[in-house]
Protein backbone atom coordinates (compact mmCIF):
# COMPACT_ATOMS: atom_id res chain seq x y z
CA UNK A 1 0.00 0.00 0.00
CA UNK A 2 2.77 2.44 0.83
CA UNK A 3 4.87 4.28 -1.71
CA UNK A 4 8.46 5.35 -1.43
CA UNK A 5 7.57 8.98 -0.99
CA UNK A 6 8.27 10.17 2.55
CA UNK A 7 5.37 12.07 4.08
CA UNK A 8 6.88 12.45 7.54
CA UNK A 9 10.55 13.14 8.05
CA UNK A 10 11.70 13.62 11.61
CA UNK A 11 15.45 14.09 12.04
CA UNK A 12 17.52 14.14 15.18
CA UNK A 13 14.69 15.26 17.45
CA UNK A 14 15.60 16.10 21.01
CA UNK A 15 13.21 17.11 23.72
CA UNK A 16 13.95 17.49 27.42
CA UNK A 17 11.16 18.38 29.82
CA UNK A 18 11.69 21.05 32.44
CA UNK A 19 12.15 18.39 35.14
CA UNK A 20 15.21 17.08 33.26
CA UNK A 21 13.41 14.05 31.82
CA UNK A 22 14.74 13.26 28.36
CA UNK A 23 11.73 12.38 26.18
CA UNK A 24 13.43 12.36 22.78
CA UNK A 25 17.13 11.78 22.26
CA UNK A 26 18.28 12.36 18.68
CA UNK A 27 15.23 10.51 17.45
CA UNK A 28 15.01 10.01 13.69
CA UNK A 29 12.08 8.44 11.87
CA UNK A 30 10.65 8.67 8.36
CA UNK A 31 7.19 7.50 7.39
CA UNK A 32 6.19 6.77 3.81
CA UNK A 33 2.86 7.79 2.35
CA UNK A 34 0.25 5.14 3.13
CA UNK A 35 2.43 3.41 5.70
CA UNK A 36 1.13 2.30 9.10
CA UNK A 37 3.85 2.71 11.71
CA UNK A 38 3.20 1.38 15.20
CA UNK A 39 5.34 2.72 18.01
CA UNK A 40 5.63 0.56 21.11
CA UNK A 41 7.70 0.80 24.24
CA UNK A 42 7.51 1.13 28.01
CA UNK A 43 5.74 4.14 29.50
CA UNK A 44 7.89 7.25 29.60
CA UNK A 45 9.87 6.13 26.58
CA UNK A 46 8.86 9.22 24.56
CA UNK A 47 6.27 7.62 22.24
CA UNK A 48 3.50 10.11 22.99
CA UNK A 49 5.92 13.01 23.04
CA UNK A 50 7.01 12.12 19.52
CA UNK A 51 3.39 12.14 18.28
CA UNK A 52 2.70 15.42 20.05
CA UNK A 53 5.76 17.01 18.45
CA UNK A 54 4.53 16.02 15.00
CA UNK A 55 1.58 18.42 15.15
CA UNK A 56 3.17 21.08 17.30
CA UNK A 57 1.47 20.22 20.61
CA UNK A 58 4.98 20.03 22.06
CA UNK A 59 8.00 22.04 20.98
CA UNK A 60 11.16 20.18 20.05
CA UNK A 61 14.42 21.48 21.46
CA UNK A 62 16.38 20.67 18.32
CA UNK A 63 16.09 18.67 15.14
CA UNK A 64 13.72 19.06 12.20
CA UNK A 65 10.28 17.85 11.23
CA UNK A 66 8.98 18.02 7.67
CA UNK A 67 5.44 16.86 6.90
CA UNK A 68 4.34 16.55 3.29
CA UNK A 69 7.06 19.00 2.29
CA UNK A 70 6.12 21.60 4.89
CA UNK A 71 8.75 22.25 7.58
CA UNK A 72 7.39 22.54 11.11
CA UNK A 73 9.36 25.65 11.97
CA UNK A 74 8.75 28.94 13.69
CA UNK A 75 6.51 30.25 10.91
CA UNK A 76 2.96 30.38 12.17
CA UNK A 77 1.60 29.76 8.71
CA UNK A 78 3.50 26.49 8.34
CA UNK A 79 2.50 25.36 11.82
CA UNK A 80 -1.16 26.03 11.06
CA UNK A 81 -0.91 24.20 7.72
CA UNK A 82 0.58 21.15 9.42
CA UNK A 83 -2.07 21.13 12.16
CA UNK A 84 -4.69 21.07 9.43
CA UNK A 85 -3.11 18.19 7.56
CA UNK A 86 -2.35 16.02 10.59
CA UNK A 87 -5.28 14.49 12.47
CA UNK A 88 -4.91 13.32 16.03
CA UNK A 89 -6.86 10.92 18.24
CA UNK A 90 -6.26 11.15 21.98
CA UNK A 91 -6.35 8.60 24.76
CA UNK A 92 -9.02 10.63 26.60
CA UNK A 93 -11.14 11.29 23.45
CA UNK A 94 -11.36 15.04 24.20
CA UNK A 95 -14.69 15.47 22.47
CA UNK A 96 -16.22 18.90 23.00
CA UNK A 97 -18.84 18.18 25.68
CA UNK A 98 -21.12 21.10 24.79
CA UNK A 99 -21.60 19.87 21.22
CA UNK A 100 -23.42 16.85 19.84
CA UNK A 101 -21.49 14.19 17.93
CA UNK A 102 -22.57 15.86 14.69
CA UNK A 103 -21.50 19.33 15.84
CA UNK A 104 -18.13 18.00 17.01
CA UNK A 105 -17.48 16.69 13.51
CA UNK A 106 -18.92 19.77 11.77
CA UNK A 107 -16.88 22.34 13.67
CA UNK A 108 -13.49 22.19 11.96
CA UNK A 109 -15.03 21.69 8.52
CA UNK A 110 -16.97 24.92 8.90
CA UNK A 111 -14.36 26.97 10.77
CA UNK A 112 -11.15 25.76 9.16
CA UNK A 113 -12.17 24.34 5.79
CA UNK A 114 -14.78 27.09 5.40
CA UNK A 115 -17.46 24.67 4.24
CA UNK A 116 -21.12 25.58 4.34
CA UNK A 117 -23.30 23.98 6.97
CA UNK A 118 -24.96 21.71 4.40
CA UNK A 119 -21.63 20.80 2.81
CA UNK A 120 -20.26 19.85 6.21
CA UNK A 121 -23.42 17.91 7.10
CA UNK A 122 -22.95 15.52 4.20
CA UNK A 123 -19.33 14.74 5.08
CA UNK A 124 -20.30 14.36 8.72
CA UNK A 125 -23.03 11.82 8.00
CA UNK A 126 -20.67 9.85 5.74
CA UNK A 127 -18.05 9.79 8.48
CA UNK A 128 -20.56 8.77 11.13
CA UNK A 129 -21.63 5.93 8.85
CA UNK A 130 -18.00 4.97 8.39
CA UNK A 131 -17.41 4.67 12.14
CA UNK A 132 -20.80 3.01 12.52
CA UNK A 133 -22.76 5.37 14.77
CA UNK A 134 -25.14 7.23 12.48
CA UNK A 135 -27.97 6.79 14.98
CA UNK A 136 -26.06 8.70 17.68
CA UNK A 137 -25.49 11.81 15.55
CA UNK A 138 -27.48 14.10 17.83
CA UNK A 139 -26.27 12.72 21.13
CA UNK A 140 -23.93 14.59 23.42
CA UNK A 141 -20.59 12.96 24.33
CA UNK A 142 -21.72 12.15 27.89
CA UNK A 143 -24.58 10.11 26.42
CA UNK A 144 -22.17 7.87 24.50
CA UNK A 145 -20.06 4.94 25.64
CA UNK A 146 -16.27 5.26 25.63
CA UNK A 147 -15.97 3.29 22.42
CA UNK A 148 -18.60 5.42 20.72
CA UNK A 149 -16.92 8.60 21.91
CA UNK A 150 -13.59 7.48 20.54
CA UNK A 151 -15.19 6.61 17.21
CA UNK A 152 -16.73 10.08 17.04
CA UNK A 153 -13.28 11.50 17.85
CA UNK A 154 -11.81 9.55 14.94
CA UNK A 155 -14.55 10.83 12.65
CA UNK A 156 -13.89 14.37 13.89
CA UNK A 157 -10.20 14.08 12.97
CA UNK A 158 -11.05 12.55 9.59
CA UNK A 159 -13.42 15.40 8.80
CA UNK A 160 -10.39 17.57 8.05
CA UNK A 161 -9.34 15.03 5.37
CA UNK A 162 -5.91 14.80 6.97
CA UNK A 163 -2.90 13.40 5.15
CA UNK A 164 -1.63 11.74 8.29
CA UNK A 165 -3.46 10.36 11.33
CA UNK A 166 -1.82 10.11 14.75
CA UNK A 167 -3.28 7.77 17.39
CA UNK A 168 -2.04 8.38 20.91
CA UNK A 169 -3.01 5.28 22.90
CA UNK A 170 -6.49 5.53 21.42
CA UNK A 171 -7.75 2.40 23.19
CA UNK A 172 -5.99 2.69 26.55
CA UNK A 173 -8.87 4.42 28.33
CA UNK A 174 -11.50 2.00 27.04
CA UNK A 175 -13.22 -0.92 28.74
CA UNK A 176 -11.96 -4.18 27.22
CA UNK A 177 -15.21 -4.94 25.39
CA UNK A 178 -15.04 -1.62 23.54
CA UNK A 179 -11.46 -1.85 22.33
CA UNK A 180 -12.45 -4.02 19.39
CA UNK A 181 -14.88 -1.56 17.85
CA UNK A 182 -12.26 1.21 17.84
CA UNK A 183 -9.53 -1.06 16.46
CA UNK A 184 -11.93 -2.13 13.69
CA UNK A 185 -12.27 1.48 12.57
CA UNK A 186 -8.50 1.90 12.64
CA UNK A 187 -8.05 -1.29 10.63
CA UNK A 188 -10.46 0.00 7.98
CA UNK A 189 -8.51 3.24 7.75
CA UNK A 190 -5.24 1.37 7.37
CA UNK A 191 -6.74 -0.78 4.61
CA UNK A 192 -7.88 2.37 2.80
CA UNK A 193 -4.29 3.55 2.61
CA UNK A 194 -4.31 6.25 5.31
CA UNK A 195 -0.85 7.13 6.60
CA UNK A 196 -0.97 6.36 10.31
CA UNK A 197 1.40 6.64 13.24
CA UNK A 198 0.00 4.66 16.14
CA UNK A 199 1.14 4.48 19.74
CA UNK A 200 -0.50 1.47 21.33
CA UNK A 201 -0.17 -1.39 23.78
CA UNK A 202 -2.33 -3.68 21.63
CA UNK A 203 0.35 -6.02 20.28
CA UNK A 204 -2.07 -8.23 18.36
CA UNK A 205 -3.35 -5.19 16.52
CA UNK A 206 0.19 -3.89 15.94
CA UNK A 207 1.25 -7.14 14.37
CA UNK A 208 -1.77 -7.46 12.17
CA UNK A 209 -2.38 -3.85 11.07
CA UNK A 210 1.10 -2.36 11.27
CA UNK A 211 3.47 -2.25 8.31
CA UNK A 212 6.40 -1.36 10.51
CA UNK A 213 7.01 -1.57 14.25
CA UNK A 214 9.24 0.86 16.11
CA UNK A 215 10.34 -0.08 19.61
CA UNK A 216 11.38 2.97 21.66
CA UNK A 217 13.04 3.38 24.99
CA UNK A 218 14.45 6.51 26.68
CA UNK A 219 13.71 8.65 23.64
CA UNK A 220 15.63 6.42 21.23
CA UNK A 221 14.77 3.69 18.76
CA UNK A 222 15.94 0.36 20.12
CA UNK A 223 14.74 -1.69 17.17
CA UNK A 224 12.49 -1.26 14.17
CA UNK A 225 11.36 -3.52 11.42
CA UNK A 226 8.65 -5.12 9.36
CA UNK A 227 5.75 -6.15 11.63
CA UNK A 228 5.89 -9.90 10.97
CA UNK A 229 9.66 -10.09 11.33
CA UNK A 230 9.68 -7.84 14.40
CA UNK A 231 7.38 -10.03 16.46
CA UNK A 232 8.64 -13.36 15.15
CA UNK A 233 12.37 -12.64 15.37
CA UNK A 234 13.17 -9.66 17.57
CA UNK A 235 16.88 -8.94 17.28
CA UNK A 236 17.64 -6.93 20.39
CA UNK A 237 17.79 -8.43 23.85
CA UNK A 238 15.83 -5.44 25.22
CA UNK A 239 13.05 -5.97 22.67
CA UNK A 240 12.73 -9.62 23.60
CA UNK A 241 12.54 -8.73 27.29
CA UNK A 242 9.81 -6.13 26.61
CA UNK A 243 7.77 -8.42 24.39
CA UNK A 244 8.19 -11.23 26.90
CA UNK A 245 6.70 -9.00 29.60
CA UNK A 246 3.61 -7.92 27.74
CA UNK A 247 2.75 -10.79 25.43
CA UNK B 1 -32.62 15.80 39.62
CA UNK B 2 -35.07 14.35 42.13
CA UNK B 3 -37.38 16.76 43.85
CA UNK B 4 -38.10 16.28 47.52
CA UNK B 5 -41.78 16.63 48.17
CA UNK B 6 -42.60 19.48 50.51
CA UNK B 7 -45.29 18.64 53.06
CA UNK B 8 -46.96 21.02 55.42
CA UNK B 9 -46.93 19.58 58.95
CA UNK B 10 -48.39 20.95 62.22
CA UNK B 11 -44.93 22.06 63.34
CA UNK B 12 -44.77 24.44 60.37
CA UNK B 13 -48.02 26.08 61.44
CA UNK B 14 -46.69 26.53 64.98
CA UNK B 15 -43.47 28.06 63.66
CA UNK B 16 -45.29 30.49 61.37
CA UNK B 17 -47.48 31.67 64.24
CA UNK B 18 -44.42 32.13 66.45
CA UNK B 19 -42.54 34.14 63.80
CA UNK B 20 -45.57 36.38 63.19
CA UNK B 21 -46.01 36.89 66.95
CA UNK B 22 -42.33 37.81 67.37
CA UNK B 23 -42.55 40.29 64.49
CA UNK B 24 -45.69 41.92 65.85
CA UNK B 25 -44.16 42.13 69.31
CA UNK B 26 -41.04 43.82 67.93
CA UNK B 27 -43.04 46.40 65.99
CA UNK B 28 -45.25 47.15 69.03
CA UNK B 29 -42.25 47.48 71.33
CA UNK B 30 -40.69 50.00 68.96
CA UNK B 31 -43.97 51.95 69.05
CA UNK B 32 -44.37 51.77 72.84
CA UNK B 33 -40.79 51.88 74.20
CA UNK B 34 -39.28 54.31 71.70
CA UNK B 35 -42.46 56.24 71.28
CA UNK B 36 -42.15 55.75 67.51
CA UNK B 37 -45.12 56.66 65.37
CA UNK B 38 -45.30 54.60 62.25
CA UNK B 39 -46.26 56.76 59.30
CA UNK B 40 -46.33 54.46 56.32
CA UNK B 41 -48.73 56.57 54.22
CA UNK B 42 -46.06 59.31 54.10
CA UNK B 43 -43.65 56.90 52.37
CA UNK B 44 -46.28 56.12 49.78
CA UNK B 45 -46.19 59.64 48.35
CA UNK B 46 -42.44 59.34 47.81
CA UNK B 47 -43.05 56.22 45.78
CA UNK B 48 -45.94 57.53 43.69
CA UNK B 49 -47.23 61.07 43.79
CA UNK B 50 -50.13 62.69 42.05
CA UNK B 51 -48.91 65.53 39.93
CA UNK B 52 -51.96 67.67 39.25
CA UNK B 53 -54.22 64.74 38.43
CA UNK B 54 -51.64 62.56 36.68
CA UNK B 55 -49.41 59.98 38.37
CA UNK B 56 -45.68 60.59 38.64
CA UNK B 57 -42.75 58.71 40.11
CA UNK B 58 -41.81 59.85 43.60
CA UNK B 59 -38.21 60.45 44.62
CA UNK B 60 -37.74 56.89 45.89
CA UNK B 61 -39.04 55.40 42.67
CA UNK B 62 -36.81 57.73 40.68
CA UNK B 63 -33.87 56.60 42.78
CA UNK B 64 -34.89 53.00 42.21
CA UNK B 65 -34.96 53.58 38.44
CA UNK B 66 -31.55 55.26 38.56
CA UNK B 67 -30.17 52.29 40.47
CA UNK B 68 -31.59 49.94 37.84
CA UNK B 69 -30.10 51.99 34.99
CA UNK B 70 -26.76 52.22 36.75
CA UNK B 71 -26.71 48.49 37.52
CA UNK B 72 -27.72 47.45 34.02
CA UNK B 73 -25.05 49.55 32.33
CA UNK B 74 -22.43 48.60 34.90
CA UNK B 75 -23.23 44.89 34.57
CA UNK B 76 -23.15 45.01 30.80
CA UNK B 77 -19.95 47.02 30.52
CA UNK B 78 -18.16 45.27 33.40
CA UNK B 79 -18.92 41.84 31.92
CA UNK B 80 -17.62 42.98 28.56
CA UNK B 81 -14.51 44.66 29.95
CA UNK B 82 -13.91 41.89 32.49
CA UNK B 83 -14.09 39.21 29.78
CA UNK B 84 -11.51 41.03 27.67
CA UNK B 85 -9.23 41.45 30.68
CA UNK B 86 -9.81 37.81 31.68
CA UNK B 87 -8.72 36.72 28.19
CA UNK B 88 -5.65 38.90 28.52
CA UNK B 89 -4.88 37.23 31.86
CA UNK B 90 -4.48 33.88 30.06
CA UNK B 91 -2.89 35.29 26.93
CA UNK B 92 0.36 33.89 25.55
CA UNK B 93 1.71 37.43 25.47
CA UNK B 94 3.50 38.53 28.64
CA UNK B 95 2.59 42.13 27.82
CA UNK B 96 -1.14 41.36 27.89
CA UNK B 97 -0.81 39.34 31.08
CA UNK B 98 1.05 42.18 32.77
CA UNK B 99 -1.54 44.78 31.80
CA UNK B 100 -4.47 42.69 33.01
CA UNK B 101 -2.62 41.52 36.11
CA UNK B 102 -1.67 45.04 37.16
CA UNK B 103 -5.21 46.23 36.58
CA UNK B 104 -6.71 43.52 38.77
CA UNK B 105 -4.24 43.97 41.59
CA UNK B 106 -4.51 47.74 41.55
CA UNK B 107 -8.29 47.91 41.57
CA UNK B 108 -8.96 45.02 43.92
CA UNK B 109 -6.64 46.43 46.53
CA UNK B 110 -8.32 49.85 46.70
CA UNK B 111 -11.44 50.61 48.73
CA UNK B 112 -14.26 51.26 46.25
CA UNK B 113 -15.09 54.47 48.09
CA UNK B 114 -11.63 55.86 47.29
CA UNK B 115 -12.03 54.72 43.71
CA UNK B 116 -15.25 56.74 43.41
CA UNK B 117 -13.50 59.90 44.54
CA UNK B 118 -10.50 59.31 42.29
CA UNK B 119 -12.68 58.79 39.25
CA UNK B 120 -15.06 61.62 40.10
CA UNK B 121 -12.60 64.38 41.02
CA UNK B 122 -9.51 63.51 39.01
CA UNK B 123 -10.89 61.83 35.95
CA UNK B 124 -14.59 62.70 35.74
CA UNK B 125 -14.47 66.45 36.16
CA UNK B 126 -11.25 67.05 34.22
CA UNK B 127 -11.55 64.64 31.33
CA UNK B 128 -15.22 65.30 30.69
CA UNK B 129 -14.38 68.99 30.36
CA UNK B 130 -11.33 68.40 28.19
CA UNK B 131 -13.30 66.35 25.72
CA UNK B 132 -16.14 68.85 25.76
CA UNK B 133 -18.72 66.26 26.76
CA UNK B 134 -20.87 68.79 28.59
CA UNK B 135 -20.80 71.28 25.74
CA UNK B 136 -21.75 68.56 23.34
CA UNK B 137 -24.73 67.58 25.45
CA UNK B 138 -25.85 71.19 25.91
CA UNK B 139 -25.78 71.82 22.19
CA UNK B 140 -27.42 68.51 21.34
CA UNK B 141 -30.93 68.39 19.92
CA UNK B 142 -33.87 67.93 22.33
CA UNK B 143 -34.44 64.42 20.97
CA UNK B 144 -30.87 63.42 21.75
CA UNK B 145 -31.16 64.98 25.17
CA UNK B 146 -34.36 63.14 26.04
CA UNK B 147 -32.86 59.90 24.75
CA UNK B 148 -29.78 60.39 26.93
CA UNK B 149 -32.09 61.11 29.88
CA UNK B 150 -34.01 57.92 29.26
CA UNK B 151 -31.01 55.59 29.02
CA UNK B 152 -28.55 57.38 31.33
CA UNK B 153 -29.45 60.49 33.31
CA UNK B 154 -30.69 64.07 32.74
CA UNK B 155 -28.11 66.25 30.91
CA UNK B 156 -27.17 68.23 34.02
CA UNK B 157 -26.31 65.05 35.92
CA UNK B 158 -24.70 63.17 33.06
CA UNK B 159 -21.04 63.71 33.96
CA UNK B 160 -21.68 62.57 37.53
CA UNK B 161 -23.57 59.53 36.26
CA UNK B 162 -20.74 58.61 33.93
CA UNK B 163 -18.15 59.00 36.69
CA UNK B 164 -20.19 56.73 38.95
CA UNK B 165 -20.74 54.26 36.16
CA UNK B 166 -17.03 54.25 35.27
CA UNK B 167 -16.14 53.53 38.89
CA UNK B 168 -18.55 50.63 39.13
CA UNK B 169 -17.37 49.16 35.84
CA UNK B 170 -13.72 49.54 36.81
CA UNK B 171 -14.31 47.98 40.21
CA UNK B 172 -16.59 45.07 39.27
CA UNK B 173 -14.71 44.21 36.07
CA UNK B 174 -11.61 43.44 38.15
CA UNK B 175 -13.51 40.66 39.90
CA UNK B 176 -15.12 39.49 36.67
CA UNK B 177 -11.62 39.33 35.15
CA UNK B 178 -10.61 36.84 37.81
CA UNK B 179 -13.82 34.85 37.43
CA UNK B 180 -13.31 34.61 33.67
CA UNK B 181 -9.66 33.67 34.11
CA UNK B 182 -10.53 30.92 36.60
CA UNK B 183 -13.26 29.66 34.26
CA UNK B 184 -10.92 29.43 31.29
CA UNK B 185 -8.21 27.77 33.35
CA UNK B 186 -10.68 25.21 34.68
CA UNK B 187 -11.18 23.75 31.20
CA UNK B 188 -9.17 20.55 30.72
CA UNK B 189 -5.95 20.83 28.72
CA UNK B 190 -7.26 18.12 26.37
CA UNK B 191 -9.95 20.48 25.08
CA UNK B 192 -7.32 23.00 23.96
CA UNK B 193 -5.25 20.20 22.46
CA UNK B 194 -8.14 18.68 20.52
CA UNK B 195 -9.08 22.10 19.13
CA UNK B 196 -5.44 22.77 18.32
CA UNK B 197 -5.05 19.43 16.53
CA UNK B 198 -8.10 20.22 14.39
CA UNK B 199 -6.33 23.31 13.07
CA UNK B 200 -8.51 25.91 14.80
CA UNK B 201 -6.82 29.26 15.38
CA UNK B 202 -6.42 30.44 18.97
CA UNK B 203 -9.37 32.79 18.57
CA UNK B 204 -11.53 29.95 17.25
CA UNK B 205 -10.37 27.65 20.04
CA UNK B 206 -11.51 30.21 22.57
CA UNK B 207 -14.76 31.17 20.90
CA UNK B 208 -16.01 27.74 19.84
CA UNK B 209 -14.53 25.38 22.40
CA UNK B 210 -13.25 27.02 25.58
CA UNK B 211 -15.53 29.98 26.30
CA UNK B 212 -18.88 28.19 25.82
CA UNK B 213 -17.79 25.61 28.41
CA UNK B 214 -16.20 28.18 30.71
CA UNK B 215 -19.32 30.35 30.67
CA UNK B 216 -21.47 27.53 32.01
CA UNK B 217 -19.03 26.91 34.81
CA UNK B 218 -18.67 30.54 35.85
CA UNK B 219 -22.34 31.43 35.65
CA UNK B 220 -22.98 31.09 39.43
CA UNK B 221 -19.89 33.16 40.30
CA UNK B 222 -20.75 35.71 37.62
CA UNK B 223 -24.30 36.02 38.93
CA UNK B 224 -22.95 36.64 42.42
CA UNK B 225 -20.72 39.38 41.07
CA UNK B 226 -23.60 41.00 39.21
CA UNK B 227 -25.67 41.02 42.39
CA UNK B 228 -22.68 42.64 44.06
CA UNK B 229 -22.71 45.26 41.31
CA UNK B 230 -26.32 46.12 42.11
CA UNK B 231 -25.49 46.38 45.81
CA UNK B 232 -22.23 48.26 45.27
CA UNK B 233 -24.04 50.85 43.18
CA UNK B 234 -24.98 52.37 46.55
CA UNK B 235 -21.46 53.76 46.95
CA UNK B 236 -21.93 56.28 44.16
CA UNK B 237 -24.38 58.09 46.46
CA UNK B 238 -21.28 59.84 47.88
CA UNK B 239 -20.88 61.78 44.65
CA UNK B 240 -24.55 62.83 44.75
CA UNK B 241 -25.90 60.55 42.08
CA UNK B 242 -29.59 60.38 42.94
CA UNK B 243 -29.85 56.61 43.11
CA UNK B 244 -31.81 54.68 45.70
CA UNK B 245 -29.47 55.05 48.67
CA UNK B 246 -28.91 58.74 48.02
CA UNK B 247 -32.66 59.36 47.83
CA UNK B 248 -33.08 57.40 51.05
CA UNK B 249 -30.52 59.59 52.85
CA UNK B 250 -32.21 62.73 51.55
CA UNK B 251 -35.64 61.51 52.50
CA UNK B 252 -34.53 60.51 55.97
CA UNK B 253 -33.05 63.92 56.72
CA UNK B 254 -36.23 65.56 55.44
CA UNK B 255 -38.79 63.36 57.21
CA UNK B 256 -36.91 61.58 60.03
CA UNK B 257 -38.91 58.45 59.17
CA UNK B 258 -35.81 56.29 59.72
CA UNK B 259 -37.50 52.91 59.96
CA UNK B 260 -40.02 53.37 57.15
CA UNK B 261 -37.43 54.76 54.75
CA UNK B 262 -34.83 52.06 55.27
CA UNK B 263 -37.33 49.21 55.38
CA UNK B 264 -38.69 50.43 52.03
CA UNK B 265 -35.20 50.73 50.57
CA UNK B 266 -34.23 47.29 51.85
CA UNK B 267 -37.32 45.86 50.17
CA UNK B 268 -36.58 47.64 46.88
CA UNK B 269 -32.96 46.42 46.75
CA UNK B 270 -34.11 42.95 47.65
CA UNK B 271 -36.72 42.88 44.90
CA UNK B 272 -34.03 43.84 42.40
CA UNK B 273 -31.36 41.36 43.49
CA UNK B 274 -33.69 38.49 44.30
CA UNK B 275 -35.55 38.63 40.99
CA UNK B 276 -32.16 38.58 39.28
CA UNK B 277 -31.10 35.53 41.32
CA UNK B 278 -34.28 33.73 40.33
CA UNK B 279 -33.64 34.54 36.68
CA UNK B 280 -30.11 33.14 36.85
CA UNK B 281 -31.33 30.00 38.64
CA UNK B 282 -33.75 29.35 35.80
CA UNK B 283 -30.98 29.89 33.25
CA UNK B 284 -28.75 27.44 35.09
CA UNK B 285 -31.41 24.73 35.13
CA UNK B 286 -32.11 25.33 31.47
CA UNK B 287 -28.41 24.92 30.62
CA UNK B 288 -28.03 21.78 32.63
CA UNK B 289 -30.38 19.94 30.31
Amino acid sequence: MSTNERIIEARELTKTFSGGVVALDRFTLAVRRGEVVVIIGPSGSGKSTFLRCLNGLEEIDSGSIVIDGIPLDRHRKNRLLIRREVGMVFQSFNLFPHMTARENIDLAQIRVRKKTRTGAAETTMNLLAKVGITEKADRYPHELSGGQQQRVAIARALAMSPKVMLFDEATSALDPEMIGEVLDVMRTLAAEGMTMVIVTHEMGFAREAGDRIVFMESGRIVEEGDAERFFAFPREERTRAFLGQIL
Amino acid sequence: MTKTKIRFIPLDAVLIVLILAAGTYLVRRIGVEMDYHWQWPVILQYLVRTDGGSWAAGSLTQGFLTTIKLSLWATFLATFFGTIMGLMRVSHSLFHRLIAGSYVELVRNLPPLILVFIVYFFIGERIMTVFGVENFIRSASPETQSMLTAIFAPPARLSGFFAGLATLVLYEAAYITEIVRAGIQSIEKGQWEAAHALGLSRGQQLRDVILPQALRRILPALAGQIISTIKDSAIVSVISIPELTFQGLELMSATYLTFEVWITITALYFILTFSFSLGVRRLETAWQK
